[in-house]
């Protein structure tokens, strides 16, 4: 933590709180802050206002990966060593749907994972933390110069935050 | 390998071997029989190359001549010598199982003594050799008798001269199955002493009454040759077969009418056909006959139906149809050997006399040897030793304490028993000297069946255990007791043989040097040569004949002892391959079992599989091993139970606690001095105790879906020969869909016309069975057996349907319900190698897979034993390993040291876990395959034969190419009576059958 | 019913209370928990013995009697992986559809769903004849050069059941980190650093929730149909085939209607005595099991249709092997199994109609027991019945299965057993943070909606 500028975090015990200080945190021009949630209420994801999660691209790489790399594992496999069994044609494109399928949902699934990792566990050290933010609390951590500090906290104290202090 | 040989101690015996070869081999003159490095390769010895031996099969007395397979010194396969002319190179299933004698792990390895404590001990030959000679010193003349069984040939005169030499003339001849009424009936009738064979080709009504002729009777491979040919249908036209017996055996089961009479009474229906062709004259009658009329026309039809119940119409018709074809009637079977059975025999005789077809039909050849011995020979010898007269004896290849206790007893009462088994049956145990011959494929010796020919037996192989073969033990006594003037001065009983053989050469008027007729005769298993029949007239003695019928005596049911079609008298019974080959009309395993109609179990209270107590006057069975077996082919208050099961010794797969069929019977000989196999019994349910039989049919009857289906000889003449019988649930596919299904077919096979090894052009190989042939001898599956390496499972695993037998006999019931007719259809069933295989697709690993030649591979080492495939098959011809069968140590171990000298190289020994099942013997078509490439020329049809096909004495088995349109199997395959197995599952099978067709008796 | 709900607690749910109850499932779970854990030893303690001696001797120790080929292992894999489904179906197809009650007992399902998969995987293996040679099936270069037949159905279940496994871990590891995250930050001692190193650092930021609500939606979107193809995969092991008695197109919905019946079953089984064990009544309860046997009956009832289809069809199709088939498995050798089946699984989910039957937990918990023991009977009736009476009379046969097989069956049960104790024992059964989703949110205003 010595690198970061160090911040101001706030504890609140009700939702609608948060809420409300996240808007007015905005208003004030800190829109790096970082909330902590026990839960993902949709009140503060709708305060912070994210953009949909890239997540949804890995899911799609992954699952049209699969797809294709069943295709051709079961119809290359197929021709390199040509084996009939039961007069059925050596590609027979009905029962490789299946491997395709399985295929599609294994890569698609591992990677969402693997985005997710990328995404959300990559940077989990932000800043301050307060472990009662993953049993009752709602935290928001701002960063914020030395100077401007009174003011967010000020603020904060004032929208009912159950405590307010400064982490460097 | 692990114990009892190590790969040294076999290669010694390789090369030992290799070098007798040269000597055994038919065409080498002698060379001297001593270990040979397998570094200078002995000549006719190719690793890897089967040397063939020509030889003769002992296991019986019919005499079929052999072709022993062997590889690198070793036994491995018994066929038939296509040039004998009595099994034209046709193998039955007790003939094959030879080698399991060969190698058999209860053999008596070395010479054995009794010990005071009761026990026998390992001694050498030397000593054994003493032993004798001290008690030969002691005892003389007749007080010395030499117990045999059939032995015609060379060592029933170096018996017969031996004992001369010692001043004796008591050389007993005892067989079970002596044919001892046949016999009295002939010596009756025409004064001859001999046994008939029967001439089928062309036959168009055969009528057995109780002959088991297809089974057990006389020569049952030539049996079966003639009649398949005469009975089978070909082109519009076939013959007819009646079998007038209460049970209904495997022959009968080929019968187009099964007519049970009363037992004991078919010499009356035989009596009254002979009457009604004399009355009306159609038989082509010789003149002589007044001799025996009064005694034939005492029988009217009407009389005959009293006696046996068989109403006087049939028996017109039946004498009708006797005489308006070429016709043969056979009688004196053992099955049907009752008080009376001569009275049988001799009416069966004089039938075929006034039909004219003695010298025609029925034959007696005029070399044939003598007969000799009887049940009442036994018991004479029997009482002589009672009576304290006999000092000493020898047995020889006969095992009368097994099937007549009493004997035993009898044998305390003689001084030194000597025995030459090669087991420690029940009647080695009853003597003090157990001298193992060689088991006749390590022989020289020679054979002289009833059929007629010389038959020459050679060794094929050096012997398996410290053995001698009897005549040159006998040869040794002489000398020992200098009792060796004429021919028993000879060096061996190999000299001794080539001595008698000289005669043989006079005899026969062969015109060569000595030792080209002698390796001519090598090579040819023996002197072949129709020597011409003797024309039989009636004897004074023809007039005497007593014809009565049998009625049974007391209450209770009466009790038949058949000879078991796979164990025969008891023989067998050591052989895991006969013990785990099932009964063609029970299809039980490993055992023996009572045989009760079902309305006689429904009396008695019980359901198939029931434990029941059985007492005759002589004997009660207690024993916890007789399961009922329902079987409507058995008239009401009939019972009947194979012969040759419930050994007490003998062998670890004989000895298996069952009952013993012949300990029912009556002692004391009958007054043809045979046996009576009938008795009076009382049956008891045991009350609640049951167990599973060891059956290899899950159901008797076919549920009407056309697996074994038939026709009838007059729907083909009127063209509705597709007529469906015994395939009422199992319509054929609409031709418009076949249609489609063939052009689709056609489409997805497109795809791989062109690729890997499918591409270009293959034969297909297919397999064609005609069920109007097949009599169900299970000769085949012992053929597969053999060829294949199964493993035998025994009895436990049988029980749970473990049985590995890739090729089986189907036999359901059909009728015999609400007064219908029973009727038995077969069908043997093996890999029908489908085009579109349900067994292939799902095998995730390619262990089953489609060969470009049109076969269902299997390749044992990629099958992880997923089991699909065997679900998914239709026919249930796929057989998994749930044991490591040839490991020693294993719960299921079937190949103990030296069973597993007989596993046939080419074929891999499956693995536990391992799916297994038929591949058309691929190793013989690629074998043949080689051999055609090898010879640069392109294989013809018959070039491959399967082991099934090869060893049908019916010949009902054709394999060949099904894209060769001049190929056998493809003709067979387009005929009108082809169908599929299951065909409306689209699996398109490689193996076709016809349908087997019944010549319904003209209403 | 009377009595489960006497022992509801009164005070409402919060954020403070849910985390602090969970947390103390970790604790002290008391000796009934121990001897349980003692009892499933001991069954896998045979189970292991009856395999080694499969192992050692071969195949031919179990009861297997041609032609049934398959018995009580491919019997005990389809119901295991049966089980398996509803796991997936109340997590992921719940989730889909918003149910906000199935918070309180998705992860208790999922669990099992892992754990139902991971014995149902062993069967397989335990069934083939040389399973030292099972990787075979995998399709890797080897020195034979050969690949993998890719029609074959088990290959199919390969892909499906490891896909499955390595799906539904995954989202149950995904739905557990938030959670253990929780634990994590009450934890002490050794347990501290267990779970500092499994939550991945996980701290509820809005970045990370942002990312992780969508991996979790598309997850549960691709576990929804992986849910749904997994049993008709499993189904057409048997449809593809042309056994009468399988081969039959209502398998794949048949199945996964009867997996997700047994699946429900067996989540009630588990929850009775698991909410007891872990004095968690108050989160999971008697409106939690009024629905899961609300889908109990809606299953049922489709199974019991699917039975009635079956039994119709093989008529009405006048195909003479399907018919005596199933004349077959109403009156032949094995009848007392099919009327065990229809009993169990046709006829006693009728009693779900009453609303006081759905709401008595002793009741549920009898009932969902014979639904149990009549899907195993379901899968033997389908495998094992329709095995002994395929299409040639001469090779019908009689199956029964030995010691063995019964050991080995028990030891499965161990098995999951053992892993569920061992699990809830030590990680959250109940999802903290979705339990958290849907109670009412701690608020200062109350909002008017």
């Amino acid at each position: 933590m010595s690198k970061s500028p160090g911040g101001i975090m706030a504890v609140f015990e009700h939702v609608d709180v948060a809420a409300d200080s996240i808007r007015a945190l905005k208003e004030m021009g800190h829109k790096d802050m970082t909330v902590y949630t026990p839960a993902p209420l949709h009140e503060i994801e709708e305060a912070i206002g994210h953009t949909s999660s890239p997540v949804r691209r890995w899911t799609l790489a992954g699952g049209l990966t699969g797809l294709a790399s069943g295709f051709a594992m079961t119809m290359w496999m197929s021709y390199d060593y040509p084996v009939v069994v039961g007069g059925k044609p050596l590609g027979s494109i009905p029962p490789y749907i299946v491997i395709m399928f399985e295929l599609t949902i294994l890569l698609g699934a591992l990677s969402t994972v693997a985005g997710l990792v990328f995404h959300a566990i990559r940077n989990y050290r932000a800043a301050g933390y307060d472990p009662r933010c993953s049993d009752d609390l709602i935290g928001i951590f701002v960063p914020c110069p030395v100077e401007r500090r009174s003011a967010v906290e000020d603020m904060l104290k004032d929208k009912g935050a159950t405590e307010v202090k400064v982490e460097v | 390998m692990t114990d009892g040989m190590n790969r040294r101690g076999f290669l010694k015996v390789l090369g030992a071997t290799g070098g007798g070869a040269v000597a055994l081999s038919g065409c080498s003159s002698e060379n001297a029989e001593r270990l040979i490095p397998y570094l200078v390769p002995p000549e006719n010895q190719i690793p890897g190359t089967a040397t063939y031996y020509a030889t003769t099969c002992r296991e019986c007395s019919a005499g079929c001549g052999l072709h022993v397979k062997v590889r690198e010194g070793r036994a491995i396969k018994l066929e038939g010598n296509p040039g004998s002319a009595v099994n034209a190179g046709k193998l039955c299933a007790i003939g094959q199982a030879g080698l399991q004698g060969l190698y058999n792990p209860d053999r008596v390895t070395a010479p054995m003594k009794k010990g005071a404590d009761g026990q026998f001990a390992e001694i050498s030959w030397e000593d054994a050799v003493g032993e004798i000679v001290g008690r030969l010193g002691a005892e003389a003349g007749e007080r010395i008798a030499f117990l045999s069984g059939n032995e015609a040939g060379t060592f029933d005169a170096l018996v017969k001269e031996w004992l001369a030499a010692h001043g004796s003339s008591r050389h007993v001849v005892y067989e079970t199955m002596g044919y001892e009424a046949l016999r009295a009936a002939n010596q009756q009738l025409f004064g001859i002493d001999s046994l008939p064979t029967y001439d089928f080709s062309e036959a168009r009504f055969v009528i057995s009454f109780g002959a088991d002729f297809l089974e057990t009777y006389l020569s049952p491979v030539q049996n079966t040759r003639g009649f398949s040919e005469a009975h089978s249908f070909n082109h519009g036209e076939m013959g007819r077969y009646v079998h007038v017996d209460p049970r209904m055996g495997q022959s009968a089961i080929q019968a187009d009418e099964w007519i049970a009479p009363n037992p004991g009474s078919e010499g009356a229906v035989a009596l009254a056909m002979a009457h009604v062709i004399l009355r009306d004259g159609t038989g082509n009658t010789p003149r002589d006959v007044n001799r025996v009329r009064p005694l034939i026309e005492g029988m009217t039809p009407e009389a005959a139906e009293q006696a046996s119940g068989v109403s006087a119409e049939v028996i017109e018709r039946l004498a009708r149809e006797f005489t308006a074809h070429r016709s043969v009637a056979l009688g004196g079977g053992m099955g049907a050997q009752h008080d009376a059975a001569d009275s049988t025999a001799i009416a069966v005789m004089l039938l075929n006399y006034v039909a004219g077809n003695l010298g025609e039909t029925v034959k007696f050849k005029l070399d044939a040897p003598a007969a000799a011995g009887s049940y009442a020979d036994l018991m004479a010898l029997a009482g002589s030793m009672n009576d304290g007269n006999v000092g000493v004896l020898f047995v020889h290849g006969t095992n009368p304490v097994y099937n007549q206790s009493g004997f035993g007893s009898a044998m305390a009462n003689a001084g030194l028993k000597v025995s030459f088994s090669s087991y420690m049956d029940e009647t080695a145990n009853e003597c003090d000297l157990v001298l193992p011959d060689n088991h006749p494929l390590e022989q020289w010796n020679d054979f002289r069946p009833a059929s007629g020919g010389y038959l020459l037996q050679q060794p094929v192989m050096q012997t398996v255990f410290d053995t001698r073969q009897t005549g040159d033990v006998l040869l040794t006594l002489a000398t020992a007791t200098g009792n060796n003037g004429g021919g028993l001065a000879a060096a061996n009983y190999k000299e001794y043989l080539r001595a008698e053989w000289r005669n043989i050469q006079r005899t026969v008027r062969d015109r060569q040097g000595f030792e080209v007729f002698w390796n001519s005769s090598l090579q040819h298993g023996g002197v072949v040569q129709d020597a011409g029949d003797t024309q039989v007239r009636l004897a004074n003695s023809a007039a005497q004949a007593q014809i009565s019928t049998w009625v049974p005596s007391g209450d209770g049911l009466t009790f038949i002892a058949y000879p078991s079609p796979t164990m025969g008298d008891g023989r067998g019974a050591n052989k895991p391959w006969l013990q785990e080959l099932p009964d063609p009309i029970s299809k039980i395993t490993w055992g023996s079992w009572l045989e009760v109609s079902p309305a006689t179990a429904e009396e008695l209270g019980v359901v198939s599989g029931d434990l029941v107590y059985v007492s005759s006057s002589t004997y009660r069975w207690e024993g916890d091993k007789l399961p009922v077996f329902v079987y409507p082919g058995i008239r009401d208050g009939v019972v009947a139970m194979p012969m040759g099961q419930g050994h007490e010794a003998y062998g670890r797969y004989a000895a298996n606690g069952t009952a013993n069929a012949t300990n029912f019977l009556a002692d004391g000989p009958t007054g043809f001095g045979g046996r009576s196999h009938y008795n009076t019994v009382t049956v008891e349910f045991s009350g609640g105790e049951h167990e599973t039989l060891a059956q290899t049919m899950g159901r008797n009857r076919q549920m009407g879906r056309g697996i074994a289906q038939f026709t009838t000889l007059a729907a083909l003449i009127d063209g509705h020969g597709e007529e469906e019988h015994g395939a009422e649930h199992a319509a054929p596919v609409p031709e418009h869909i076949e249609e489609i299904i063939d052009e689709w077919q056609e489409a997805q096979w497109d795809d791989f016309r062109d690729k890997g090894n499918y591409a270009g052009e293959h034969p297909r190989w297919a397999m064609s069975v005609d069920l109007a042939k097949c009599t169900g001898c299970n000769a085949c599956v012992t053929a597969c057996y053999a060829e294949n390496n199964l493993p035998t499972v025994g009895k436990e695993q049988v029980q749970r349907g473990r049985e590995m037998s890739w090729i089986r006999i189907e036999r359901y019931f059909e009728g015999g319900e609400h007064g219908e007719p029973h009727e038995i259809s077969l069908l043997p069933m093996m890999c029908q190698q489908c085009t579109n295989a349900p067994c292939e697709p799902v095998c995730p690993v390619f262990a089953a897979y489609h060969t470009p030649d049109g076969l269902n591979g299997q390749i044992y080492n990629r099958c992880v034993g997923t089991r699909y495939c065997a679900n998914n098959c239709p026919y249930k011809v796929r057989y998994f390993n749930y044991f490591d069968h040839q490991k020693q140590g294993d719960p299921v171990f079937s190949f103990p040291e030296p069973l597993n000298w007989q596993l046939n190289p080419d074929v891999t020994v499956r693995s536990k876990g391992v799916m297994e099942k038929c591949t058309f013997c691929v190793q013989r078509i690629r074998g043949a395959q080689h051999d055609a490439s090898t010879d640069g020329r392109d294989l013809i049809d018959g070039d491959i034969q399967t082991a099934c096909q090869q060893t049908c004495p019916a010949d009902a088995i054709v394999f060949g190419d099904l894209n060769d349109p001049n190929s056998r199997v493809s003709q067979l395959s387009n005929d009108e009576r082809a169908y599929h197995v299951l065909g409306g599952l689209n699996t398109k099978p490689g193996v076709t059958y016809l349908k087997q067709v019944r010549n319904r008796a003209e209403a | 019913m009377a009595t489960s709900v006497q022992t509801e607690r009164t005070e409402p749910n919060t954020y403070a209370t849910i985390t602090r109850d969970v947390f103390n499932t970790i604790g002290n779970p008391g000796r009934g928990y121990y001897v349980l854990l003692g009892i499933v030893l001991c069954g896998l303690a045979i189970g292991g013995f009856s395999l080694l001696w499969q192992i050692r001797w071969g195949l031919g120790v179990a009861g297997y009697t041609p032609p049934v080929f398959w018995g009580v292992y491919i019997t005990t894999f389809v119901f295991w992986v049966g089980i398996a489904h509803s796991g997936t179906l109340i997590s992921a197809i719940l989730f889909l559809f918003r149910s906000a009650w199935r918070t309180a007992v998705y992860r208790t399902a999922e669990a099992m769903t892992v754990f139902a998969v991971m014995t149902a995987g062993l069967f397989p293996l335990i069934h083939v004849g040389r399973l030292w040679y099972a990787y075979w099936l995998i399709p890797y270069p080897n020195q034979r050069q050969l690949w993998v037949n890719f029609k074959s159905p088990l290959v199919w279940d390969l892909f499906a059941i490891s896909t499955y496994l390595t799906v539904s871990t995954t989202f149950l590891i995904v739905g557990l980190i938030p959670d253990i995250a929780s634990f994590r930050d009450k934890a002490t001692g050794w347990r501290k650093k267990l779970y500092s190193i499994t939550s991945l650092g996980w701290r509820g930021t809005d970045q990370q929730w942002r990312h992780y609500t969508r991996a979790y939606l598309y997850l549960a979107a691709l576990a929804t149909p992986l849910v749904l193809s997994v049993h008709s995969v499993v189904s057409w092991d048997f449809a593809m085939s042309i056994v009468p008695g399988w081969h039959a197109t209502i398998f794949a919905p048949y199945f996964v209607a009867g997996a997700i019946y047994s699946g429900v079953a067996m989540v009630i089984t588990l929850l009775v005595p698991m909410r007891k064990i872990f004095k968690i009544e108050h989160i999971i309860t008697v409106d939690h099991f009024e629905n899961l046997s609300k889908l109990l009956l809606l299953t049922g009832m489709i199974v019991g249709y699917a039975y009635f289809v079956e039994y119709f069809i093989a008529w009405y199709s006048g195909n003479p092997f399907e018919r005596a088939s199933f004349w077959n498995r109403a009156f032949g050798e094995y009848w007392w199994a099919t009327w065990t089946m229809i009993l169990c699984n046709g006829a006693l989910p009728w009693l779900l109609w009453y609303k006081k039957l759905r709401r008595s937990i002793p009741m549920l918990f009898v009932l969902s027991l014979f639904v149990n023991l009549g899907m195993w009977f379901e899968r033997f009736v389908i495998i094992v019945v329709s095995l002994s009476f395929e299409y040639s009379p001469a090779a019908m046969g009689h199956y029964t299965p030995t010691w063995v097989e019964w050991g080995i069956m028990l030891g499965s049960f161990a098995w999951f057993f053992m892993w569920l104790l061992l699990f809830a024992k030590n990680f959250p059964m109940v999802s903290i943070a979705e339990v958290k989703e849907i109670i009412p949110l701690p608020r200062k205003k109350e909002v008017h909606q």
